[in-house]
């Protein structure tokens, strides 16, 4: 599904050049549920704009569903993260003028379906995270994890291959995280990949597969980064492991 | 898609709605000034007679010669009218299709009830061709001829604004009217006709003057009817009426019909000839100095649109260009204040076309709203002009149904470049902005 | 004051101080030539005429209707008529109005055999009573004795010459720079007339002649009783009989005779009005012009501040948390708005110049006084100064409390 080799990110100022991502090397199978773990500042949110085609990589390759993302325009990279990516931010990001409806009818709207076809999936996947009854209500108007429902919501509503949720539960308190957290397991059970970010090993241990980044590099899979050096994680991190 | 970006640029304007009445206003105040002033302006350099402009022309000959003191407006230094010995000679020629000499006088109408005091119109001296030449449209009865030209007739056309004061608007045609104590004939009552500018005869009163009284040129001459308008002489002038015919003086306008590229090239050719042989027989000290303008050069050459006009028109677009870029900074100030929700569209798969799109369409509804409460300002502004501007002006002040459609597109127009610098920074908001911002 | 943080912060919104200062730089280039037409044509609409008291004075324009009589007669029992009236005190005839529709241009030279010495010159054929009946200031010589008015049928008797004449200091000046051409004698084009200058009037201003103002002060009088066709009759009410002079002059000239029109009676000082309509107008659009300007410009910079200040709200929070007093808060914003209005106004007043150049070339404009532009870049200093007021006065009330919250 997502296959990335030697990647590098790099921030440039007019001073100093900050590596973000360094030869990070990392493959996830089609229907597999990946936490990506690490510190702050260790480069798992650049990690996850980069598999979400939100910047673009300063070296190395990226393969997404079998289509080298390297060189895409702009117009085929807002496609692909249209039509294959579903986005869960930590902060969940709804447009605040917009009701949950028309939050969830954004990405429908850039992929042009006709109105009777929105309408429809949208009633659907309000219906799969229970919240038909707010479909008119503005974001404001909601608790946390409603709101976070609602993006979930926005994310499937496309039907996308790939999931990328990124700390989904940071904003949530213990309760609203477990039903989000459901929700997610949810959506892998019925096919979906799903690559999550968090620093939360509780969460990650729900995973099929957990990664460490440290430094912008993958430290380890699926064990502590301290059991393990650098260089041979990333060759580890090119062959699929069973989820432990 | 674009019903979905209409809906949310008016979403995004009721949100702010301070910067958004700003914006509405600078456009519409823009709008309003420009617009006034273009609508003077336009109406101030059209082409009086479009179906015509081209075929219609003024024949000029350098009566002054090089040394005369030609107001500096005349740059080629020639003068603008005729002396009557050359109107004679050109309408004699006839050379051109149609042609006509005039000139305006003031007449005095006595009525036929004696406790009415008689009363001064406006008439203009002219030929016959004068009212086929310009498409002149007839109410009542028609035009004279040139047999009435030659035969010196006494016959009138009335206006229909004067045939209905003088006749309560009836068919005057064969009545009697006595006009300078002498009895005429009317022949023919005129339907509504208002070029303006009044091309054949600019100077005073070029937008809102009219002439009420049309009579034959010869008549009007043998009458000794003299000119109202400009009368310029050059050298000494003979004794009495006769004398000052054959003077040098210039006062006579004269306009021919040509209607092929032909046709004015052998006008050109007896122009150049009529001027040399005026050379020739020692009348003129000077080489032939000769034009032929249509109604187009015409105006031009004598700077129709009044310099405050001018003036104002700049001004007015001056006062656009400020509001247009008063415009982009709080297009810039409100399209920035939405980055977020651009940069979560953005991850959802909004392409840069299509936030291009998005924005450009609420600068369109901007330039919309803008431009409508700009009519309502033009309406008011040329209202204020009526006002104040000279009273020949006013008549330009009329609003017509092609200059609500041209201040609407020139609204757009200005909104959307207004909007572009802010839309392209709309479009540079990265999709990742708002994980990394947390 | 702090003008380090000002440039730095100046340099992060480049594009909305550019903005600011360019409007700031249009207003001006625009408000210094508009004040300076609206200083022309205000002037202008003013301009004395030499005529004393304009609003006792009135114009009858009238028409003889058969023309083969005796017009000198007609026009002589008129005047008779007319100065009999009690109201009335006195008249003159003449063929051409100061400030009217209709006036007469020639040229006049003391050296008929220099070519294009001529000065062009606003010509008055009147009677005797005309420097009395205008109320024209006589600085030197004398006015015409009637016995020297001859009689001018449309100029086509073709006098060799007029006897005297009379002009005004400006003619006289220009005759001569010394001014001094008592007994000279003049030459009048076209025909080459002459006449003996016999006197000198302070100023009298001419009509609209040939399109052309150059005559302005440049009248000149003629001792030529005007037996034309059309004519104006002069008349110098009584004071404070002006209405009651107008009614009884039409009553009087209807009495003496109805073969006759008389298209307008009017006093000078409504033919003033009318004549400087269109300049009054323009100077009246203009200043509205310059006023929905400076509105627009105020608007624009209230507006881009704003939105400065919620912008920053956060950062003014920290400074007044670290200690920033509020008034020190007012002065940033302040002097942050005369930075970029100082930087607008240098732009201005070069595109001032520019515009000025440009009208000078396209219209009939003069070369624009400093002065203009001195007093354009105060008022938009000030203006700026105003219009940030509001803005900065709410930045200087955010409470240091706020840097505490998160954003």
């Amino acid at each position: 599904m997502l296959k990335m080799t030697g990647l590098s990110k790099v921030y440039r100022t007019e001073v100093v050049e900050t590596y973000a991502l360094r030869e990070l090397t990392l493959e996830v199978q089609e229907g597999e549920f990946v936490a990506v773990m690490g510190p702050s500042g260790s480069g798992k949110t650049t990690f996850l704009t980069i598999a979400g085609l939100l910047e673009e990589l300063s070296a190395g390759e990226y393969w997404l569903d079998g289509v080298d993302t390297r060189g895409l325009t702009d117009r085929q990279r807002s496609r692909l993260r249209n039509e294959k990516i579903g986005f869960v931010f930590q902060s969940f990001n709804l447009i605040s003028d917009l009701t949950v409806h028309e939050n969830i009818d954004v990405p429908l709207r850039y992929r042009g379906l006709p109105a009777s076809e929105r309408r429809r999936r949208i009633d659907a996947v309000l219906e799969r995270v229970g919240l038909t009854s707010r479909a008119r209500h503005y974001a404001s108007e909601m608790s946390g994890g409603q709101q976070q429902r609602v993006a979930i919501a926005r994310a499937l509503v496309g039907e996308p291959r790939l999931l990328l949720a990124d700390e989904p539960t940071g904003n949530l308190d213990t309760q609203m995280a477990r039903g989000v957290m459901e929700l997610l397991e949810d959506i892998h059970l019925r096919g979906a990949t799903i690559v999550m970010v968090t620093h939360d090993p509780a969460l990650a241990a729900r995973a099929q597969r957990q990664v460490y980044i440290s430094d912008g590099q993958i430290m380890a899979l699926g064990m502590p980064p301290h059991l393990v050096d650098g260089g041979h994680a990333s060759q580890l991190a090119t062959q699929p492991s069973e989820p432990v | 898609m674009f019903g979905y970006y209409f809906n949310l640029a008016l979403r995004s304007l009721r949100r702010n709605i301070i910067l958004t009445v700003l914006m509405i206003a600078a456009i519409g105040i823009g709008i309003g000034a420009s617009m006034t002033m273009l609508t003077v302006f336009r109406a101030a350099s059209g082409d009086p007679i479009p179906q015509k402009s081209a075929q219609l022309f003024v024949p000029q000959i350098d009566n002054f010669g090089p040394q005369s003191g030609m107001p500096a407006q005349y740059a080629d230094l020639l003068t603008p009218d005729l002396t009557y010995i050359d109107a004679i000679g050109f309408l004699r020629s006839q050379a051109a299709t149609r042609q006509a000499a005039m000139y305006p006088t003031l007449l005095a109408i006595t009525p036929t009830d004696p406790a009415h005091s008689p009363m001064q119109v406006d008439a203009r001296a002219t030929s016959g061709d004068f009212f086929p030449m310009f498409d002149v449209p007839f109410k009542f009865g028609g035009p004279w001829t040139r047999t009435e030209d030659d035969g010196h007739a006494s016959v009138v056309v009335l206006t229909r604004k004067l045939n209905n004061l003088l006749f309560g608007g009836s068919n005057s045609v064969g009545q009697q009217l006595t006009v300078g104590g002498k009895p005429y004939r009317i022949i023919g009552v005129l339907d509504e006709w208002h070029p303006a500018p009044r091309f054949y005869d600019v100077g005073a009163q070029t937008f809102s003057g009219e002439d009420q009284l049309f009579l034959p040129f010869t008549r009007a001459i043998d009458e000794q009817m003299s000119t109202s308008s400009s009368f310029n002489c050059s050298g000494a002038t003979g004794p009495g009426w006769e004398g000052m015919l054959h003077s040098n003086c210039i006062w006579i306008r004269f306009w021919v019909e040509l209607s092929t590229a032909r046709d004015v090239a052998s006008y050109n050719t007896f122009l150049h000839n009529y001027a040399a042989e005026q050379q020739q027989t020692g009348r003129f000290h000077w080489p032939p100095h000769v034009a032929l303008r249509n109604v187009t050069q015409w105006l031009s050459y004598n700077h129709v649109v009044p310099a405050a006009v001018d003036t104002l028109t700049s001004v007015s677009f001056a006062l656009l260009l400020v509001c247009v870029v008063n415009a982009i900074g709080l297009m810039l100030a409100k399209f920035m204040a939405g980055t977020g929700a651009v940069s979560v569209r953005r991850a959802l798969g909004a392409t840069r076309e299509a936030v291009f799109a998005q924005f450009m369409v609420e600068a369109g509804v901007v330039g919309l709203v803008g431009g409508l409460v700009g009519v309502g300002l033009t309406k008011l502004g040329l209202v204020s002009c009526r006002a104040v501007l000279d009273e020949d002006l006013s008549v330009l002040t009329r609003f017509h149904g092609s200059d609500v459609l041209i201040a609407l597109a020139v609204a757009l127009v200005a909104t959307l470049l207004a909007g572009l610098y802010p839309t392209w920074r709309a479009m540079q908001v990265q999709p990742a902005s708002q994980l990394k911002a947390q | 004051m702090e003008l380090g943080p000002i440039l730095s912060s100046l340099r992060r919104n480049k594009v909305g101080a550019t903005l600011i200062a360019l409007q700031i730089a249009l207003t001006l280039a625009v408000l210094s030539n508009a004040l300076f037409i609206v200083a022309q044509q205000t002037a202008m609409s003013r301009a004395p005429t030499g005529i004393a008291d304009e609003s006792s004075v009135f114009f009858i324009s009238n028409q003889w209707i058969g023309g083969d009589e005796d017009l000198a007669a007609r026009a002589q029992a008129d005047l008779a008529n007319l100065r009999a009236l009690p109201q009335v005190a006195d008249v003159s005839l003449s063929p051409a109005q100061p400030l009217g529709g209709r006036g007469m241009g020639m040229d006049i030279t003391l050296h008929p055999e220099k070519r294009r010495s001529g000065v062009l010159t606003a010509l008055y054929p009147v009677d005797d009573h005309a420097v009395n009946t205008l109320g024209l200031r006589l600085i030197a010589g004398r006015n015409f004795r009637p016995e020297e008015i001859l009689i001018s049928h449309g100029f086509s008797e073709n006098y060799p010459t007029w006897g005297s004449v009379v002009v005004t200091r400006e003619v006289a000046r220009a005759l001569d720079p010394s001014g001094n051409v008592l007994g000279r004698t003049a030459t009048f084009s076209p025909g080459k007339v002459t006449a003996t200058i016999v006197g000198v009037v302070d100023q009298l201003a001419s009509g609209r002649f040939g399109g052309d103002s150059a005559g302005a002060e440049r009248g000149v009088l003629a001792p030529l009783l005007w037996a034309g066709v059309n004519g104006y009759y002069v008349v110098r009410a009584k004071p404070g009989q002006v209405e009651a002079a107008m009614t009884a002059a039409r009553n009087e000239l209807y009495k003496t005779s109805r073969q006759r029109t008389i298209a307008s009676v009017q006093t000078l000082a409504d033919a003033r009005l009318e004549f400087y309509r269109g300049a009054r107008g323009e100077a009246l659009l203009m200043s509205l012009i310059c006023a929905i300007l400076l509105g627009v410009t105020a608007f624009g910079i209230i507006g881009l501040t704003s939105y400065w200040v919620s912008q920053r709200r956060r950062h003014i929070g920290i400074r007044r948390a670290l200690g920033a007093t509020a008034g020190s808060i007012l002065r940033y914003f302040q002097t942050e708005n005369l930075l970029i209005a100082g930087a607008g106004s240098v732009l201005g007043v070069g595109l001032g110049i520019a515009a000025n150049l440009w009208l000078l070339r396209s219209v009939a404009m003069e070369r624009l006084p400093p002065v203009y532009l001195i007093v354009g870049t105060i008022v938009v200093l000030i203006l700026g100064q105003i219009s940030v007021l509001w803005p900065a006065l709410r930045a200087a009330g955010v409470p240091p409390a706020i840097a505490a919250r998160s954003a």
